[in-house]
């Protein structure tokens, strides 16, 4: 049995080169999105998506780090991809069982039983997931299922220049990430924390496989502040809908057992 | 599908989408089996150019206010789809309600209702298959049974509910054993409609869009409670006896009653957090919803109205029906507007957490 692996992203190494961007979509065979000039920054990628498995963010924020010395400016990169959560959103909720939990732990949509219901779509608290219309199913990054198969390092991981994507296990990625906050602290730059690390710091998705170390709130990054994957308050919804279908019964028996619907 | 790249030059290569060569390479990759139609088409649906890039707020981020959520995928099928189940639902309650009766006085009610049922059900089980990206993979549904998966419950809701109503209209008026059959079977498809009318709520609540999300508790309510009044507006274009018109008359009367109550709860819920609630009080998703409730509340003023004809009956069935299709048609689009917006969800999320520093970072929530 394989151990569980995951991605630890440290957007504070991060050079916004988009090398990630391109090894994912080779490796992987995906096609192209079309070409853009979006005006936002670099980043004419604009989001995950059916065939983008891998968005570098570049974000431009008129607020100064603390390192710095220089005016209200940061320029930060961060390489965002599936969270591949504890809890996941896309798998609880995908009605046919195409997406599976791996033998490393990641979340993985089999093409070959993906009818394109689209409700992992609605179901992603990090808008990861997507259907791609022209081929008519959902697909997300794979945490390079292939290359693990074979005790190979995913491609975005690999392809990193500076090791802002650091693949491995998890607990030693966590360990790790941890060290490297501490290590920033100590730098001087107090912003660092870690987003998703583990099951305290993020209940509402238990963790996430692919974390990440960053330096402002998380809706800098497109990331939502404290994520809740939907189908842990399902029950609730079910406890609503015996109440409304009880009712329903009442009212139709109420209506055609009543004296004033009854014969005079 | 293959497109071709630089149509202009000498020697046309004809690519996939992925600038390979279908004749030097083969497509193996985790997504070789992804079909690129038209990028540019596929672009449409993501990109929208801007025409100058929203201001930063320092205090209320977001990142340049693109979408932090994906849209649902969902056509215009869906929430027709939502209206169909929920009235054959509804019929088929009522349907099996009516059985409770043996005065026999009611059998064609009881009919009316199982047919309405079987053809609802039919129906939207068109819709929903048509509406797959993969509509001849629907069977795949039914490869496994996990509720926490609405979608899924759904399916074997969807299922059961026509067959169960088929046997009851085929058996109910035969004699001895056969009758039994017919009867345990329209009280099972009873059961199944009573699922089938109220699940679409669960499964529109059970999900990440802020404003569907926030609401996710009254919206198998609301969407029961619309049931009753599409079923009751249905019933009413048929032409029933006097016993039959005041059992539809007072199950529509509770159903439209209970749909505009349902529809005030939803949008007082969800504007607690007010942006949440946004797509519910303007914008085309803002107008189908207050059109929901003018046309039901119309259609049931039209219903109490003292006289007693088939025309205001009539009047009172397309104007109910009307508004339960708007009130779909409003929650789909409202859908669809408040994945649009970032701040819906994080104002939400921010909002759930009042007063508690968010976890794991120190200072960079006061940055």
């Amino acid at each position: 049995m394989a151990s569980a692996k995951g991605f630890f992203t440290d957007t504070t190494l991060c050079i916004g080169c988009k090398a990630c961007e391109v090894a994912c979509k080779q490796w992987n065979q995906l096609p192209d999105d079309g070409f853009f000039f979006t005006g936002m920054s670099y980043d004419n990628t604009v989001q995950l998506g059916a065939s983008t498995w891998r968005h570098v963010a570049f974000i431009e924020r008129p607020v100064a780090l603390s390192t710095q010395d220089a005016g209200a400016f940061s320029w930060l990169f961060s390489s965002d991809v599936c969270k591949h959560c504890a809890r996941a959103g896309c798998l609880e909720s995908c009605p046919t069982g195409a997406i599976i939990r791996t033998e490393f732990d990641s979340v993985y949509v089999q093409p070959d039983v993906c009818n394109g219901c689209g409700y992992c779509v609605v179901n992603c608290p990090f808008g990861v997931i997507d259907r791609r219309e022209d081929d008519g199913r959902a697909w997300k990054c794979t945490l390079c299922y292939d290359r693990l198969r074979e005790d190979m390092t995913p491609a975005c991981a690999k392809a990193c220049p500076t090791e802002s994507i650091q693949f491995g296990d998890l607990e030693q990625l966590r360990s790790h990430a941890e060290a490297r906050v501490e290590k920033l602290h100590g730098d001087g730059l107090h912003e660092a924390y870690l987003y998703g690390v583990d099951k305290e710091s993020q209940p509402g998705t238990e963790g996430l496989n692919a974390f990440f170390l960053l330096l402002d709130k998380p809706e800098v990054y497109n990331l939502p502040p404290e994520p809740k994957v939907p189908t842990k308050g399902v029950s609730g919804a079910w406890a609503s809908m015996a109440v409304a279908a009880l009712a329903m019964a009442g009212i139709a028996v109420g209506a055609v057992l009543s004296k004033g619907a009854g014969r005079r | 599908m293959s497109t071709t790249l630089y149509p202009e030059s000498v020697n046309p290569v004809v690519t996939n989408a992925r600038d390979v060569d279908p004749y030097l390479g083969t497509l193996s990759g985790e997504a070789g089996g992804q079909i690129a139609g038209p990028a540019d088409r596929h672009l449409e649906k993501n990109v929208q150019p801007w025409e100058r890039l929203p201001e930063p707020l320092v205090s209320d981020p977001t990142y340049y206010d693109r979408p932090m959520l994906k849209a649902p995928v969902w056509s215009w099928e869906v929430p027709l789809y939502y209206y169909t189940g929920g009235a054959a639902g509804a019929c088929l309650v009522l349907g099996a309600a009516a059985q409770l009766d043996h005065s026999g006085e009611l059998n064609r009610m009881i009919r009316r209702c199982h047919w309405a049922g079987i053809i609802g059900s039919g129906i939207a089980a068109v819709l929903l298959i048509d509406d797959l990206g993969r509509p001849s993979r629907f069977l795949n549904m039914l490869r496994v049974f996990r509720p926490t998966s609405p979608m899924n419950m759904g399916a074997w809701i969807l299922s059961g509910a026509a067959p169960t109503a088929i046997v009851a209209g085929i058996f109910l008026r035969r004699r001895g054993f056969w009758r039994f059959v017919g009867e345990s079977s329209g009280f099972a498809s009873g059961l199944f409609g009573m699922g089938l009318a109220t699940y679409t709520g669960v499964l529109v609540g059970n999900s990440a869009i802020p404003v569907w999300q926030a609401s996710r508790r009254i919206l198998p309510l609301l969407f029961g409670a619309s049931a009753i009044a599409s079923a009751g507006s249905l019933l009413n274009l048929f032409s029933e006896d006097a016993r039959e018109g005041r059992i539809t008359h007072m199950f529509g009367t509770v159903g439209r009653i209970a749909e505009i109550a349902a529809t005030i709860a939803m949008e007082r819920q969800a504007s607690r957090v007010p942006l949440v609630g946004r797509p519910l009080r303007s914008g085309p998703s803002g107008f189908l919803w207050r059109a929901a409730t003018v046309l039901t509340a119309a259609s049931l003023i039209a219903s109490l109205l003292p006289k007693r004809s088939r025309k205001k009956q009539a009047i009172a069935g397309v104007l109910g029906t009307a508004g339960s299709l708007a009130l779909r048609y409003a929650v789909h689009t409202a859908g669809a507007a408040s994945a649009r917006d970032p701040r819906a969800t994080f104002h939400l999320q921010r909002n759930n957490s009042a007063g508690e520093q968010l976890r794991g970072g120190k200072n960079h929530d006061t940055l």
